[in-house]
């Protein structure tokens, strides 16, 4: 009988799991995991806290009781201390388990949390976890809090302010780059977005964070790096993640911002594999690897790991960075590399409508951004993916019409195909 | 293996019989902007060298492996056990268009609380021996329910299925 260890149960982990079993009734899978609770996904976490889900529902696939039973997975309630990645050895807590036939690392990712002056626990938020969506909830629930600061103004910080103006909390923005979404947008884009958010009421505070929160006749105020004083009941922080992998061994596994993997999500150790936000997988665009913390990413890695550990010979070439973010009656779409140069196509124009751009070279589209329709976003991407991986470089007759029948203009449809065709 | 639907091209006149029955049997109001969930049009290719002119009728593919499926945070969106039909339900919908963002043809749309639906393949129909309401329409026969072990064996000229595979594989 195999044995399989997942250190780590987020969707990932779950996807391994199911893929797994599908290959292999018998098995004994052991679940390293000592929250008690089901995989949860973190981008519904902001969705809790505005009421728009329940807590359940931040679960997606059932409470843990009911995947155990579906799965036939053998819990192990205790912390993960250490990873003998060659010798296929799980250390938790002076207890050595093992050697296994194949090993998941599966941890995710935590949120950052820089201690910032002056800040009180009870008044510092994350937004990560289910138990941080639970905390902000309280919080807000006591209605207590007038104000507040979120410090990064990411696809997760856009979100929390959206739920914060829902409450008519006076709330600021603040990121230390130069604009919003700024490892997604091109900088056209993202100051009609904050336009936008300054029309809503926001305040926005680029080049800027909170260095100290202190009590300023009365009230609490954040210190901004410009040293402008902002109203501050509350301070949230969705700075980004880091990869849970303290207990893994650089010295064996490779790790470069997280555990490297191929295409098979193997790592460099052999019978060890990574999926989901603790490891890097092939960026599709750069060919390197990289962190594509995405829930998407996650289950179709955790898939292709699960299908190999069982046997199988499923493969995950990669991925190219994408996101897409509906807040306040808009959607952004960003995908590739907003740093990336080349030819550039846009049409549209901002704030009236669809808009597109897009950053062509070298017969591939490096880059794209889209603003106020979501319906043109599944096609664009197929195609740039289409492209990178050499399945034609022209859009099929039904994507055409449906990018027509969306709102897109037909003249840039031919443009772009010129322009990565190189006829243009 | 399972069922979807298919579409031939070389038949289709883009009537729009199969759209009509389809909001008819899933009291789509377009007055209220819904979209529907099939979508009809004619296409002009205008290359000089092979100049085409081909009628589209499009909704949801029922991909094998469904990029929606594996898209959608809430787990709104999955494979029919029966049918392996592209089904959902929208309670935990937070509409976040990632569906959207996953579908390569185009698809999914929103409704007046913003929750994603699109077609189901009318699978309640399916499960009470009846045919889909947009196949019962066509006039022409050009829209069918087939099993997907048939579309392998199909031309790409006249079959959308067939051409719909060449992309899909492509999408993560």
């Amino acid at each position: 009988m195999e044995s399989y260890a997942i250190i780590g149960f987020g969707t990932a982990g779950y996807h391994a799991a199911k893929a797994i079993r599908e290959a292999d009734r018998t098995g004994r899978i052991d679940v390293y995991s000592n929250t008690g609770k089901a995989p949860y996904n973190p981008m519904l976490t902001t969705y809790y806290v505005s009421g728009k889900l329940s807590y359940e529902a931040m679960f997606p696939f059932g409470s843990l009781e009911e995947i155990k039973k579906e799965l036939d997975l053998n819990m192990i309630d205790r912390q993960v201390t250490g990873l003998k990645a060659r010798e296929h050895v799980v250390e938790t807590e002076g207890e050595d388990s093992g050697p296994y036939d194949r090993i998941l690392v599966s941890t995710g990712a935590f949120a950052i949390a820089p201690r910032v002056a002056g800040l009180k626990e009870e008044d510092c938020f994350l937004m990560r976890t289910d138990e941080d969506a639970l905390r902000l909830r309280e919080r807000l629930d006591r209605q207590d809090v007038k104000s507040a600061v979120v410090v990064g103004a990411s696809m997760v910080g856009i979100k929390v302010v959206e739920l914060l103006v829902n409450r008519g909390i006076q709330t600021v923005l603040a990121d230390l780059a130069p604009y919003m979404f700024p490892t997604a947008a091109y900088e056209n884009v993202a100051h009609e977005i904050e336009s936008r958010l300054k029309a809503r009421g926001v305040g926005l505070y680029f080049q800027n964070t909170v260095t100290e929160v202190k009590n300023a006749g009365g009230s609490q105020v954040a210190v901004m790096t410009g040293k402008d004083e902002v109203p501050a009941d509350i301070v949230v922080l969705c700075i980004g993640t880091r990869a849970n992998i303290g207990f893994v061994d650089p010295e064996e596994v490779k790790i470069g911002k997280a555990i490297v993997v191929n295409e098979q999500m193997e790592t460099s150790v052999p019978g060890v594999f990574a999926a989901g936000d603790c490891c890097e997988g092939n960026n599709l665009e750069t060919g390197k690897t990289q962190i594509i913390g995405l829930w998407a990413n996650a289950n179709y890695q955790g898939t292709v790991a699960g299908n190999h550990m069982s046997g199988g010979r499923k493969k995950f070439d990669g991925n190219i960075l994408h996101n897409i973010t509906h807040f306040m009656d808009m959607d952004f779409i960003g995908f590739g590399d907003n740093r990336a140069q080349g030819t550039v196509l846009t049409s549209g124009v901002l704030g009236k409508g669809l808009y597109i751009k897009v950053v062509c070279r070298d017969h591939e589209i490096v880059g794209v951004n889209i603003l106020d329709n979501y319906r043109i976003s599944g096609i664009i991407k197929n195609y740039m993916l289409r492209l990178l991986q050499g399945g034609g470089n022209e859009l099929t007759v039904f994507q055409k019409g449906m990018l027509i029948q969306a709102g897109m203009d037909e003249s840039f449809i031919d443009r772009l195909e010129e322009t990565v065709s190189g006829t243009n | 293996m399972g069922l979807t639907l298919d579409l031939d091209l070389k038949k289709c006149t883009s009537c729009g019989a199969c759209a009509i029955a389809c909001m008819d049997q899933n009291d789509i109001d377009v007055e209220q902007g819904i979209r529907p969930f099939r979508t009809v049009f004619d296409w002009e290719n205008r290359e000089k060298d092979s100049p085409k002119f081909v009628h589209i009728s499009i909704a949801c593919m029922h991909c094998e492996d469904a990029p929606c499926v594996t898209a959608c945070p809430s787990a709104c969106i999955s494979k029919d056990r029966e049918t392996n039909l592209t089904i959902f339900d929208n309670t935990n919908c937070i509409g976040c268009h990632s569906c959207a963002m996953a579908c390569p043809f185009g698809i999914p749309s929103f409704n007046e609380e913003g929750k994603m639906q699109k077609c189901d393949g009318c699978v309640v129909r399916i499960q009470n021996g009846l045919e889909p309401a947009c196949v019962r329409a066509c006039p022409v026969g050009a829209l069918r329910l087939v099993d997907t072990s048939e579309i392998e064996g199909e031309d790409k000229e006249t079959s959308l299925q067939k051409l719909g595979r060449e992309i899909v594989e492509f999408q993560t």
